[in-house]
């Protein structure tokens, strides 16, 4: 009993109190921000170097469907035109919010429908599909459940069966083997049912898009409600992501 | 006959002697009869299916083997070593599934990561148990919780598991083709994306062998900082281990402690390199972030409360009956089996194996600042959850070590050409066990074969036996303490 008071002592105050306002460490990589300035004449390193194709030129336009955060663009820009922050409030309930152009300094997702928020807004249970993920999105959000992030402190949790679920959330750019599986869990979950789309491989496939044995039909014929970028998307971004979607600020 | 070489060593392809088939038989029954453990069977080029390399590594000598093989294009056969050495049945089955080739009397020819797959002109069917009050449970490939997919079947009389088989393929992904495919810098980001647990382990080892093709020189300071953070995603995930072990047997208080730790360990790397899981760091001929004093300030008080914590958290796991009741002599694997099988890593330590590559093959920042090898002779899920406590240990003292005396120098070094018609194999101790990636360069120094083992190639094999006379209800918790990567393993 000792012991167990005293680990307990050890635990201190641990929990993330205020998620909205976290202070992260400089090298974190968060939303681009793009400069408003001229590239220099003709040049493409930027689109060249991205491993994910992420970036399009004239004007300068980041994907963060794809990107996955490495700073290669960042570092051989010779004017210094594109820079990573470390806000890391980047979710988006579309898919072309993710896109990132000059004008954009932050983004966020619209709040969901009323019928949505009424639904799940108290209450929001979530089955994960591991679809091709390399687990490291899985680590993190297996991290959502420790006594750091508690995201069940908002009435947001994952259950073991669909049946339980209010929706799913996919990670990995969903493999030929998976697609299936992926497809009946998604079945199984009762209406009405939402999709989030956790890390850039489930997004767009990420570094795994020009793979052969990977099947996105199920993406593209579903309406996706939450997109997470990142690879893998830190917790807080996601815990943020959904309480903005829901409206519970 | 057979080309040895050391950990990382560059050899010419040309000096291969690709064996007619008998004598690569023989050859390849002697190096398993003198105890090397098997550690690729691949063909040495896609293109050309017929000429095979067996690879070994010899604990003993440090060194590492190559046996050539040149087959008939018609009649890709050999005899199985599998009934002798059941360390190769698996290697065997990729090499059938991937090459087409025909291990004659295997034992037990199986999917690797193919899904309705044909071999020898039969659908696979699963190992059946029949007879009064068996039942069989099929579980997977979603599971209960937030992990990787893959699909498990147990033959069961009541409570205790007789065999259980473990299907898995369903994260295939085509990793390795896609590094043929790719561009350098795409490469890194894959071999980032291998096993997203093990990041630094499969990068380091990507690393390793392409600035071996291209002669690079590293800077000690750069080696140093990559050991520093393949230490600490080694603590992390031994934390994220004790932690599910904990959790399986109910036991809350252990468990949540173990995850706070974790997020200071993978935050330490977070501060480090912007990621939590070291994505970033490596480049070829060395590391991208250095270390200043902030940052090794953050690491050192992070590890601190650690180091302090976990020893109290440590004593009140491994004194708890109900926890030594659950831990004990459950999922044993014995030395002999687990040395019988090939496992490697944590797994075969726990089992009594000295089987550490840091040790064994010597690389990277390890050559100048060993580590100790750590084994237990228990094998069951005690040994590999006391097996994580002590390692911890260890791997602090080798960090604050190194940040106690950090090597000055620059972080990155040049990369020459890509030597061609050259190859290099790499093995790396991952936090899970032995990773090896091999690469071999055609005449214009293109990549043009690349083949990748995860220490789970080995290990599942593991989690299905020691599950044998087992209750059931106990996978989880003999799951969790292998905790191996599907990813990884399916590529």
């Amino acid at each position: 009993m000792n012991d167990a008071i005293k680990i307990r002592i050890l635990q201190g105050d641990p929990i993330v109190h205020d998620v909205r306002n976290v202070k992260f460490p400089e090298r974190y990589r968060g939303l681009p921000l793009i400069q408003d300035k001229v590239c220099a004449n003709g040049c493409s390193k930027c689109a060249d170097i991205c491993p994910t194709n992420a970036i399009k030129l004239n004007p300068v336009q980041i994907d963060l469907g794809l990107c996955v955060f490495c700073p290669l663009c960042e570092e051989v820009c010779p004017e210094k035109i594109i820079h990573f922050t470390n806000d890391y409030h980047t979710a988006v309930d579309t898919r072309e919010s993710l896109i990132i152009s000059k004008e954009i300094k932050s983004i966020s997702p619209e709040a969901a429908s009323e019928k949505i928020r009424k639904y799940f807004g108290k209450s929001l249970k979530l089955r994960q599909i591991s679809a091709g993920g390399c687990n490291g999105c899985e680590l993190e959000l297996n991290a959502l459940s420790n006594v750091n992030f508690d995201m069940g402190r908002y009435g947001i949790e994952f259950v073991a069966s669909p049946r339980h679920a209010d929706g799913i959330v996919i990670t990995g750019p969903i493999t030929n083997n998976m697609a299936k599986a992926t497809e009946i869990c998604y079945e199984a979950v009762p209406n009405p049912k939402i999709i989030i789309l956790f890390g850039a491989c489930a997004i767009s496939g990420g570094i795994f898009k020009e793979s052969n044995k990977i099947q996105r039909d199920f993406i593209e014929k579903n309406k996706i409600d939450l997109f997470i970028p990142g690879c893998p998307p830190h917790p807080l971004t996601f815990i943020n992501g959904v309480i903005d979607w829901l409206d519970k600020k | 006959m057979s080309l040895q070489l050391q950990n990382n060593q560059r050899f010419d392809v040309s000096s291969i002697q690709f064996l007619a088939v008998g004598d690569f038989q023989k050859k390849v029954r002697d190096a398993l009869s003198n105890g090397y453990r098997m550690i690729a069977l691949t063909p040495i080029e896609n293109n050309s299916p017929d000429k095979i390399i067996a690879v070994f590594a010899d604990n003993i000598s440090s060194s590492i083997h190559i046996i050539g093989g040149k087959f008939d294009k018609s009649k890709l056969e050999f005899e199985s070593f599998a009934n002798e050495f059941p360390q190769t049945n698996y290697f065997e089955c990729e090499l059938s599934e991937n090459n087409g080739y025909v291990p004659l009397n295997h034992p037990w020819l199986r999917p690797v990561r193919n899904q309705n797959v044909i071999l020898g002109n039969k659908p696979y069917q699963f190992y059946k148990l029949e007879g009064e009050e068996v039942h069989e449970v099929a579980v997977g490939p979603i599971h209960a919780g937030v992990i990787e997919p893959g699909h498990f079947r147990f033959q069961c009389h009541g409570e205790l598991v007789y065999n259980l088989e473990i299907n898995l393929g369903y994260q295939h992904r085509s990793v390795e083709k896609l590094i043929l495919e790719a561009n350098p810098n795409q490469r890194i980001i894959l071999s980032e994306s291998i096993a997203g647990d093990t990041t630094v382990g499969h990068t380091f080892a990507h690393c390793s062998v392409v600035e071996s093709l291209s002669q690079a020189q590293l800077s000690l300071r750069a080696e140093v900082i990559r050991t520093i953070a393949s230490e600490i995603e080694r603590i992390a995930m031994h934390l994220s281990g004790l932690g599910g072990v904990a959790n399986d047997v109910g036991f809350a208080l252990p468990s949540a402690s173990y995850g706070r730790l974790r997020t200071l360990a993978i935050n330490s790397l977070l501060a480090l390199c912007g990621s939590r899981f070291a994505r970033g760091l490596f480049v070829y001929g060395g590391v991208r972030f250095d270390l200043n004093d902030e940052i090794l300030n953050v690491i050192k008080k992070n590890l601190e409360v650690i180091k302090n914590d976990v020893t109290e958290i440590n004593n009140y796991l491994f004194n708890s009956i109900g926890v030594l009741t659950r831990f004990e002599d459950t999922g044993t694997v014995s030395k002999n089996l687990a040395q019988n099988i090939g496992l490697v890593g944590l797994a075969a330590r726990s089992s009594g194996l000295e089987e550490d590559v840091r040790i064994s093959f010597p690389y990277s920042a390890y050559r100048y600042n060993p580590v100790s090898m750590i084994t237990l002779s228990s094998g069951d899920v005690f040994a590999r959850a006391r097996l994580r406590a002590l390692e911890i240990d260890e791997s602090l003292r080798f960090i604050f070590d190194q940040l106690d005396n950090l090597p000055s120098g620059e972080i990155k070094s040049q990369l020459g050409e890509i030597k061609n018609n050259s190859g290099v194999i790499s093995i790396i101790e991952g936090w899970r066990g032995e990773i090896v990636h091999i690469a071999i360069t055609d005449a214009s120094g293109n990549i043009v074969q690349y083949k990748i083992k995860d220490p789970s190639f080995n290990n599942w094999y593991g989690l299905s036996l020691a599950l044998r006379k087992t209750a059931i209800s106990d996978f989880p918790l003999c799951n969790k303490s292998f905790d191996l990567s599907y990813a990884g393993h399916d590529l």
